[in-house]
């Protein structure tokens, strides 16, 4: 039998604690000879040999790309949930590099000897079957959710899930028996046992039991690959198995390869010369022999999905036509990295499939292959949105994370060119050493492309405007899968409609933007105790209106607290003279009594840090969204009203205004340009905010900014876009996107076609 | 008032995060090139946020050539004694005696046993920890071929081959506040690590040092014997304070070297995980406070002890 994997070779390498750098030395050698895996047996009992977590680390930490393994590890002697974590971090920290043999452990007395109970043979299986039960569970897990796994060996009791590994680690078990066969066909990823202590026929007989058991789980054989620890030496003549020239060790190993199945051959060399001849050789030979028959049996080479992964899909995702170009990145529910891809920053989600392209041809493809599947799609950048879904339920997500380069195109004009998937933060960080900014929001985790196609009211807003206004082109994957540039010569309607209704017109994965030059900058965080907070929030108004424009303020809320209102006032002033900071900030503290300050120097970067990690938000968000002109009396009293109420968690006015208005209305899809502030409010539930907010704010909005509305009534539509603004998308989004493929944030009803024509 | 006269080291203690592992990596070698002696990292063996510690010190050792590594400290119920022992010495063998173990009882038994781990009381964890000392310096010790047997109450060993030997004289460093730890610190372990954090009065610091001399000297040995480390925080800044460690380098020097001179302390261990923090400590404070000590003890004639570990 040949399961058809594609042949690997790796080194059973000695740990010897009496010569710890020669052990070192020999796992390195392996890597440059090109083998792929380098494997240490683990016997935490005998003082002659290195601990084996401890040098695979080591080794990890030493090498850059062969794969490790142990060869295998006791289980009876190590805690299987702490060996999860311990897995998971050093497949983080080696970048995707580790498998996992395991054994159920076998020299009983130096086992008991150590303190570790005594189990027979038949418990050590079964303590086996829990701890990789236990293993997968723990990957699988995150931290929000407790895990409880009962066992008779092994229990998990609210402990938390994750971390996941960098890639789906494989778990090979060592065995001789039919009990432990019967397990690794049952659940395991290869059956690795050692050619010296199996006698002719063997390989075949435990095969036939393992693939019996898979089959009887409704696994495909060929999940479970085959692999083999092997003995011997080269000499000039042979002398019986595997002791003789090369070319008799590929003639020996090329029938367990073909009618054996195994797929991977590790070779515990007496020596560094040995294992030289094995990978220079014996690898490439016997790799080019089992190809030639491979094509003449016409034998199907590669890898099977797992039966654990094909269980996990969703109906009505062709997984099997998945693009070759995005299938390698793609994660499904059934992988490893699912949990870090499944949420984003205020949502819970369950998408079927996440693809990752990495260049605008992947883009297109994934797009190309979304559109022929009959679920939702979504397209995400960073995953912070708020109205934008960028997750769903079965669906598709295209996911940008991986087009996150930035690059400056021209010092002198300051063109910087930059990806979707990059954030903020590193956008910051990557702009400070020229001693440039771009203006984004608040928060250094929010991906490029959503904001940069919306608007973007961030820190330095009445300074220099918002992000969408640096924007001078883009590259935009369309509908039907046309790469195209906009900018104000090319598709000039596009690149008008890109700027403040991206989402609906296509995926952009290049942003060309000219930025601001920008020092240190003046940072304040100033709470106040708002006893009167129509007042409070009228003379905030106010200053911020009188302030000039190097001052940009946003105001936070939360909900009242034993009938105290805490407001803090974020203050951000473009110059790094503390006079100047001084003076701006100065009207600012006779808003009220003040409980703390802080006033800050700072970089740039370091008020728009990105934190590091995935997303893991759940549920559903309520906000509401308003621009407003000017906080009124009648406006503060209603945004009082709205606070006492209860129903908002966090509410927060940002100041916009100043260069934001230098721009003409028709100039962008974002088109409220007298407005000099955004009024956001998130609520614990949808229809107590919208009762609130619907009689008390809307009143008084003229617009909305669409990247904080989640309320999904239709009106909503023409608060973010005036009549004139909404009839020029309407045409452009038939002509675009008649199917309305992209209808996941402020969905634009395409016009239908032959109404107007304008050219684009 | 206590100085021991250990020498001065300096070290990090760095937030495992595995969010992003190489900036984690990055921030030990950063320990490194700021001149420091010591990075360390906490052990939670059931929060899902961290990077294993065991695994890291071992892949961070890999790619340092010159500071020690320790955990600051290993969760000994989750960390059975005997392997760790193994692994101990085995990561000391590999990294040419860079290695140090700061060993802990557990604090966190919900979580402990949420993993499958024990739950014990305070008195029953300072029990397991003393016999996991025991366990633990009995495989290391190859000098004699007495069969070890350790028939403790949470941990047994039973005949179990002795070594591999460490490659220097691991220290064991227990992290504790409360006397009863205190005096098993004297009797059985080579330093004493709390965090000032949680020291209400630094008078409190002297009252331990107190239990910790007199356990020592009672069990035969001397108070020197216990280096006295410190996990520290803190702010660098422009302006002096009149608050413990917030203030420019010159305030952090003169105030840690009145830790040294006055309660004992000879290594300290900077937690934030800022790298322009670790690299003024390592540049500015270390030789400022190692020169204000030297100085005090050069006038006061003090009897140095040897340089331990380190």
């Amino acid at each position: 039998m040949d399961y058809g994997h594609p042949l690997e070779f790796g080194a059973f390498i000695n740990p010897d604690s009496a010569d710890p750098a020669g052990v070192v030395d020999l796992a390195r050698r392996a890597e440059e000879l090109g083998l792929d895996l380098v494997t240490v047996q683990d016997h935490p009992y005998q003082p002659a040999l290195l601990e084996t977590w401890t040098l695979l680390s080591w080794i990890a930490g030493s090498t850059d790309r062969i794969r490790i393994a142990p060869n295998v590890l006791n289980m009876a002697i190590r805690p299987p949930a702490v060996l999860a974590r311990a897995a998971a971090s050093l497949d983080l920290l080696s970048g995707g590099r580790l498998e996992l043999g395991l054994g159920a452990g076998h020299f009983w007395d130096a086992i008991a000897a150590m303190g570790t109970p005594r189990l027979s043979p038949g418990e050590s299986v079964d303590a086996l079957a829990e701890a990789i039960e236990m293993l997968r569970t723990i990957w699988a897990g995150d931290a929000s959710t407790p895990l409880e796994v009962p066992g008779a060996f092994h229990t998990l009791d609210g402990a938390q899930g994750g971390p996941a590994p960098a890639h789906t680690v494989s778990l090979w078990i060592g065995a001789l028996k039919p009990r432990m066969q019967r397990l690794i066909g049952a659940k395991a990823d290869g059956w690795w046992p050692s050619l010296g202590r199996l006698g002719p026929g063997d390989l075949a007989a435990g095969n036939a039991v393992v693939d019996a058991a898979a089959t009887e789980a409704g696994r495909d054989p060929r999940e479970i690959r085959r692999l083999l620890n092997i003995t011997g030496s080269f000499g000039p003549t042979a002398q019986g198995r595997l002791s003789g020239p090369p070319a008799t060790w590929v003639e020996q190993l090329l029938p367990y390869a073909l009618d054996d199945g195994v797929g991977t051959f590790v070779y515990a060399a007496p020596d560094r010369a040995h294992l030289e001849t094995f990978a220079t050789e014996v690898a490439p030979a016997l790799r080019e022999a089992v190809a030639t028959v491979r094509d003449v049996r016409e034998t199907e080479v590669g890898a099977v999905v797992p039966l654990a992964i094909r269980a996990k899909r969703r109906e009505g995702i062709d997984y099997d036509t998945v693009p070759a170009a995005l299938a390698a990145t793609a994660v499904e529910p059934g992988h490893a990295g699912f949990a870090g891809v499944r949420n984003t920053y205020l949502r819970g989600g369950s998408p079927g499939l996440v693809l990752r392209p990495g260049d605008a041809d992947e883009v297109a493809q994934a797009l190309s292959f979304a559109r022929s599947q009959p679920v939702p799609l979504a397209v995400r950048s960073a995953g912070h949105g708020i109205s934008g879904r960028s997750t769903n339920d079965g669906g598709i997500v295209i996911d940008l994370s991986r087009l996150n380069r930035i690059e400056v195109l021209d010092a002198a004009t300051r063109r910087v060119r930059i990806e979707p998937g990059a954030r903020w933060g590193e956008v910051a960080q990557a702009l400070h050493p020229y001693g440039w900014a771009l203006s984004s929001g608040d928060f250094g985790g929010v991906g490029v492309g959503g904001l940069a196609t919306a608007g973007g009211i961030g820190w330095l807003g009445r300074e220099h405007g918002l992000t969408i206004d640096h924007v001078r082109a883009v590259e935009i994957v369309l509908a039907d899968g046309r790469l195209v540039r906009a900018d104000a010569e090319h598709h000039p309607d596009l690149f008008w409609a890109v700027r403040g209704a991206g989402a609906n017109f296509g995926i952009v994965t290049a942003f060309e933007f000219e930025v601001d030059e920008v020092g240190d900058v003046g940072f304040a965080q100033l709470a106040f105790d708002a006893g009167n907070v129509a007042e409070f929030l009228e003379n905030w108004g106010a200053l911020q209106e009188a302030a000039p424009r190097d001052l940009t303020s946003f105001l936070i809320i939360g909900r009242p607290r034993g009938g105290q209102v805490v407001a803090t006032v974020m203050a951000t002033v473009d110059s790094d003279d503390p006079d100047t900071v001084i003076s701006r900030l100065q009207p600012f503290a006779t808003l009220g009594p003040l409980l703390q300050q802080a006033v800050q120097i700072l970089p740039y970067p370091a008020i728009v840090a990105a934190p590091d990690g995935g997303q893991h938000g759940q549920g559903e968000p309520a906000t509401r969204s308003a621009l407003v002109d000017h906080i009124t009396p009648e406006l503060a009293a209603a945004a009082s009203k709205l606070i006492h109420s209860g129903v908002s968690y966090f509410f927060q006015i940002r100041s916009v205004g100043g260069a934001v208005a230098d721009v003409p209305p028709d100039a962008t899809a974002y088109a409220h340009r007298s407005a000099n502030f955004s009024v956001i409010a998130f609520g614990a539930g949808r229809t107590r905010l919208d009762a609130v907010w619907d009689t008390q704010i809307q009143p008084h909005a003229n617009g909305l900014y669409l990247s904080f509305e989640t309320d999904p009534r239709p009106e909503r539509i023409t608060d973010a876009f005036p009549p004139a603004t909404l009839a020029r998308l309407r045409e452009l989004k038939g002509r675009l996107d008649p199917e309305n493929v992209f209808r996941d944030n402020f969905s634009v009803a395409p016009a239908k076609p032959g109404l107007a024509t304008v050219a684009g | 008032m206590p100085d021991y006269g250990h020498d001065l080291t300096f070290g990090t203690f760095i937030t495992p995060t595995n969010a992003a592992p190489a900036k984690v990596v990055e921030l030990a070698k950063t320990t490194e090139a700021a001149g420091l002696d010591l990075a360390t990292f906490q052990d939670h063996p059931y929060q899902a946020g961290f990077l294993d510690t065991w695994t890291l010190l071992s892949y961070v050792a890999a790619q340092t050539e010159r500071i020690s590594l320790s955990a600051n400290v290993i969760n000994l119920p989750l960390r059975p004694p005997a392997v760790l022992a193994r692994a101990a010495a085995s990561l000391d063998l590999l990294s040419g005696g860079r290695f140090e173990l700061g060993l802990g009882a557990g604090a966190f038994w919900d979580a402990i046993a949420a993993m499958g781990g024990p739950r014990r009381t305070a008195g029953e964890s300072i029990t397991a920890l003393s016999e996991g000392i025991d366990i633990i310096r009995g495989l290391w010790d190859t000098s004699t071929r007495e069969r070890l047997v350790v028939d403790g109450t949470f941990y047994q060993v039973d005949g179990a081959k002795r070594g591999p030997a460490p490659a220097h004289d691991i220290q064991i460093w227990l992290g504790a506040l409360k006397p009863r730890m205190l005096r098993l610190i004297g009797r059985k372990a080579d330093g004493w690590l709390p965090s000032l954090a949680y020291i209400k009065e630094l008078s409190d610091l002297t009252a331990s040092n107190t239990t910790i001399d007199e356990a020592a000297i009672a069990a035969g040995r001397t108070p020197g014997d216990v280096r006295r480390l410190l996990n520290i925080g803190g702010a660098f800044s422009t302006q002096r304070s009149d608050r413990l460690l917030a203030g420019p380098p010159e305030q952090w020097a003169e105030q840690l070297s009145d830790l040294t001179l006055e309660y004992g302390f000879s290594s300290y261990i900077l937690s934030g995980d800022d790298a322009q923090a670790m690299m003024i400590l390592g540049q500015e404070v270390a030789p400022a406070v190692r020169e204000l000590v030297r100085a005090e003890r050069g006038a006061d004639e003090t009897d140095a002890t040897p340089a331990v570990g380190l």
